[in-house]
Order: C-alpha cells, then structure tokens, then sequence
C-alpha cells in the first residue's frame, strides 16, 4: 500500500453501506449538528512499521565519532574530556545528536495513517474530520510499532470543497470546536512531531549520571549540574516544537499535548524522545472582544 | 461555521499573524484575550543535577547532597524557561507544569509552559515572569492587583533515625510517641518550607500562592523521607489589594429524579 493507497475494500463498503457512524460522544454529537456540521462516517488510517534501528547507524555514520560527518543537517553537540588520556576504558569525547533516521521513520508512519484517514474522508466526500485520535503502540512483542489515527468525518451542507480536496483536521469536536470557531479560529489541520536525540556521554556526564558528584562537584561546591543530559533534554524539546512551527506558516497550533520520554542505555548514555501533538488553527475573523469576567460563587 | 469554512477553501490569509504554539485550552486563550494577553510560543525549561555518592545511604538527620541538587535543578529549569522567554518575546509564562523526578543518582526537573505578552506588545521586559498557576488564577490575581513573579520551591529529605537497642527494646509493649521520628519529620518538613519561603522571598515576593506539597518514603532508599513544597511567588502590583466581589449564583435546575430499577422488586 502506497502512502495514501487506495481504500481497501472492507473500508469502502462499510462508509458506502449509506448509514454513519462516528466516534462521537451524544454532546459533542449534538453540538456538531448545532454548529451545521453533518456526521458521515468513522474514517481511519493505520501503518504499521518496523521501529528497531535505533544504534548510531545512518549511512552517514552520525554518532560514532565527534569528528565524524555530520550529515542528515539535524542537531549535534560535542563534548571534550578535560583530563588527557587516563586509559584505553576513558570516555574522552561525547556527543549528543539528533536521531533524523529516528524522527522521518516515525513521521512516515504518522503521515501514511494520516494520509489514509484523509483519503477515506475525501471518498465520502467530507469537508472535514473532527475528534481525532492518535495512538501508536508496540504490535504484541514485537519491533512492529503501530499508528493509528481514528476521527469522524463531517459535511458543511452549502460549503465549497476544500483546498485540493484535502478535509480540514482537528483533534478537537463538540462544544471545544465550536468555541473555537466562535473565537474566530478555522481547524487547518492536527499536527503531530517527534524529535529523537540520543546521548553519548563523555566522562564527567558518566561520572555524575553514577552518583559521582563527589569528585568534581565537591571541589566546585556541594553538587552540580550534568550539563551535557539537561543540553539533550531540552534541545529534543526545541527540536519538537520547531518541527511544529515549520508547519505552520502564520498559524496558530492551538492545545498542544506535549509528552516527552527518556530511556536511559548506560551509565549517562540515553535515548530522550519528545512528541508533541496540537491542532493547526487559523484565524478566519477578528476576536470578538468579551466582556471581562465575572467571578461567580456557586451556592449548591 | 459555513463563514470559516468558506474563508479556508479561499485560501484566506491574514498577513499580519505569525506562527503561535500554545497549549492552553480554547476556554483559557478567550480568557487571557479578555484581559488584553495573548499567547506567544510554548517554552521549555529542564535541568538535570547529579546528588553526591552515597548520599542515601550514610545521611543522618537531614541530607544535604538530594536538597541542594532538588534546588539547583529547578531554578537552572526555571531561569532556562525565563531565557526561552525572552527570546520569544514573551512577558512572562502561565501554567508552568513541572516535571520532578528523583533518582538515587540524579535530580531531573523538566518545565513546559506557554509564554503569554499583553496583545501586540513588542517591548518584553527585563525579567519576564513565571507562574504555576493556570490561565484562570493568573487573571483571579490580575482582577485582586496581584502578579506572578516566578516559582517558589524548597525540598528537604531526612534519614527516619532509629532508637537504641534498649529504647527500642523497653518500648517494645507500650503505646509512646516515638520523638526521634517526630522531631525529625517536623524539622524536615519546616526546612522544605523555609527554604521555598526564602526563595520566594529572593525573587522579590510578597507571598507563596498556590502550594504544592508532596512528601512520602523514596522509593529506591525506603528509610529515607522526602518532602518537597513549590508555589507560585506573588507581589501586590497595584497600590493596595483590589477586593473581588464575586456574584452569587443559585442553579435554579430541578434535581433529577432516577429510574431505579431494583426498586420495582423490592428490593430498595
């Protein structure tokens, strides 16, 4: 199956059966209605992909040598051992580096799921799909990660298509999507990015990640920060958010559900993963300024 | 809606907005608008400090090594989120979530948090704020004259210490108030609470809202307990503290009356 491959077969009879079906609560059913937006079906997407080479291996050799090339263009940061050589077993150099062959393998599994809930929602012919939901998970115990992008597909009785026959997106449905459009703000589309950055650590992040902050902390005051982990740590943060911000041209990602995750490998040596997830907006009309609050006290 | 999605199958663009990222809810965006702030970019703050071999196991009393990397990560994570901050321009950062974790090895505090400036501001100020509190909160202080400044935070952790083979021994058939124990969880608890007081005090405040106390055995060192207190630091901007007036409100909705269906068999 290509990317955004044809429908398969059991999909296309299911959205053509001439009933709907959808993922939506009876509020946020009842609010989409209200708000003129018709249900016409569940739409999803899945991909499947293999997810095990995570060890310093691009072709371009990235992470094996803090003098080695540094191609895939992505985030590097190298770091020098102070003390000369003290043994054959001595971290003299560490690196942290952005894991691009990480990041593209994840983006091409979201974007081929994604592309194929679009592609089921366009066959209905839908504006949109609203109430989206993501998930990517490990097939049984295996190095098969699964996504799985799950929505409801939408018609705006009287509207023209959209862009390119592309439907908007949003994880947001029912009464949130429709203070969203009230504050004047239009879905575009949901927008998911992970940044991966490994670290490899030189002597001193070594040393202090096992408790040694004895040595030189001690002679510096009574602790001290691992520099080179808080470095990678928030750089794959950076990284997600950038990720994001390219997407967005002059938009606006509105609710952004950040996680972030940190394998630890070895003694300093980890693997930190952030993903963040948010709902592209773009504003349609001025704010209508409201008035402001009142606080309330509720007697009940 | 048929208006917005008309303007998006146009290609509508308004040239004057530039790329926000904001994980405020919907609700919380109207809310800081209605106060004349918007949202300028999600920013980051994370510190990771190392804690002294054997500092679990050789502690007596209170153990210095976890408290002074507890307190050096968290003001490394919150001045970093300050500086990301100012870079984009930001005048301070709302609904700071702290990430806190703490290793046998290491301290690890990660913040996230949305910059927030007053609409169309371009002018960010020297020392932009940082407050744990929610879009809501912040705009409760604003209304009372009230403004964040940044985060307060103390941590303590002490060795539970033992009594004496012959204490232990006399005491072992009567009800009695262990003093060690006592005395030492009050003093460990008072210092976590001095020290986020002394830090909110360092950053100009006038008081600690929103407290957070977290306290309980680690779980790697099971003889050691830990306590931990961060707030949001506050100083009164306007001349005197504005009291808010809430309005009353009485729901007026008939309680619901349910089915019950074991009733029809007697049962109720």
């Amino acid at each position: 199956m290509s990317a955004a491959g044809d429908v398969p077969e059991a999909a296309s009879r299911r959205l053509e059966s001439g009933s709907f079906s959808s993922g939506l609560s009876a509020t946020d059913f009842s609010a989409c209605l209200q708000m003129g937006l018709r249900p016409v079906g569940l739409v999803q997407g899945f991909c499947a992909m293999q997810w095990g080479w995570y060890a310093a291996g691009s072709s371009l050799g990235r992470g094996l040598s803090p003098f080695g090339p540094s191609g895939g263009g992505g985030y590097q940061q190298n770091w020098y051992c102070p003390h000369g050589f003290v043994g054959g077993e001595h971290r003299t150099w560490g690196q942290n580096f952005e894991q691009t062959w990480v990041e593209d393998a994840w983006r091409t599994g979201f974007s081929a799921a994604f592309d194929r809930m679009l592609e089921e929602a366009e066959s209905v012919g839908a504006h949109g799909v609203i109430g989206v939901t993501d998930t990517s998970r490990h097939l049984a115990d295996t190095r098969v990660i699964e996504f799985h992008l799950l929505g409801t597909a939408v018609v705006v009785d009287g509207a023209p298509s959209p862009p390119a026959g592309t439907p908007w997106s949003t994880y947001l449905a029912g009464p949130r999507l429709a203070k969203l459009v009230e504050a004047g703000f239009m879905p575009v589309s949901v927008v998911a990015t992970m940044a991966s950055v490994r670290v490899w650590a030189y002597c001193i992040t070594e040393f202090l990640m096992e408790g040694g902050a004895y040595g030189w902390a001690a002679s510096m005051g009574s602790t001290a920060e691992i520099e080179q982990v808080s470095e990678a740590r928030l750089a794959a943060r950076v990284l997600a958010r950038e990720q994001a911000r390219r997407q967005l041209g002059s938009d606006t990602l509105q609710g952004i559900a950040f996680s972030a995750v940190e394998r630890e490998i070895g003694a300093g040596d980890q693997v930190v993963e952030c993903t963040l997830r948010g709902t592209r907006v773009r504003r349609f009309k001025d704010f209508d300024p409201l008035p402001p609050p009142r606080p309330t006290v509720r007697l009940s | 809606m048929l208006q917005a999605v008309t303007s998006l199958s146009q290609g509508v663009h308004r040239p004057d907005d530039r790329a926000v990222t904001s994980d405020l809810t919907v609700d919380e965006s109207l809310l800081l608008h209605a106060l004349g702030w918007e949202p300028v970019d999600l920013v980051f703050g994370v510190s990771v400090t190392a804690v002294q071999a054997g500092a679990w196991t050789w502690g007596r009393g209170q153990l210095q090594s976890p408290s002074d990397a507890h307190n050096l990560a968290v003001s490394t994570a919150s001045s970093r989120l300050r500086q990301e901050c100012a870079a984009v321009g930001g005048h301070g950062v709302v609904g700071v979530r702290a990430g806190v974790e703490i290793h046998p090895r290491h301290v690890d505090v990660a913040l996230v948090g949305t910059a927030v400036r007053p609409i169309g501001s371009d002018r960010p100020p020297v020392q932009p704020f940082v407050s744990g509190l929610s879009a809501r909160d912040f705009a409760l202080l604003a209304a009372a004259g009230w403004s964040p400044i940044g985060l307060a935070f103390g941590a303590s952790f002490v060795y539970a210490p033992r009594r004496d083979a012959a204490t232990a021994l006399r005491q072992s058939r009567q009800n009695v108030e262990l003093t060690n124990p006592t005395q030492a969880l009050y003093a460990a608890r008072e210092a976590a609470m001095e020290r986020m007081q002394a830090s909110g005090l360092a950053l100009g405040a006038q008081g600690v809202v929103g407290v957070q106390i977290a306290e309980g055995p680690m779980t790697f060192a099971r003889h050691v307990i830990g306590f931990t207190a961060r707030g949001t630091a506050v100083r009164l901007l306007a001349g005197e503290h504005r009291t808010i007036t809430p309005d009353i409100v009485l729901p007026l909705n008939d309680a619901v009356v349910q089915f019950e269906a074991e009733a029809l068999r007697g049962r109720r």
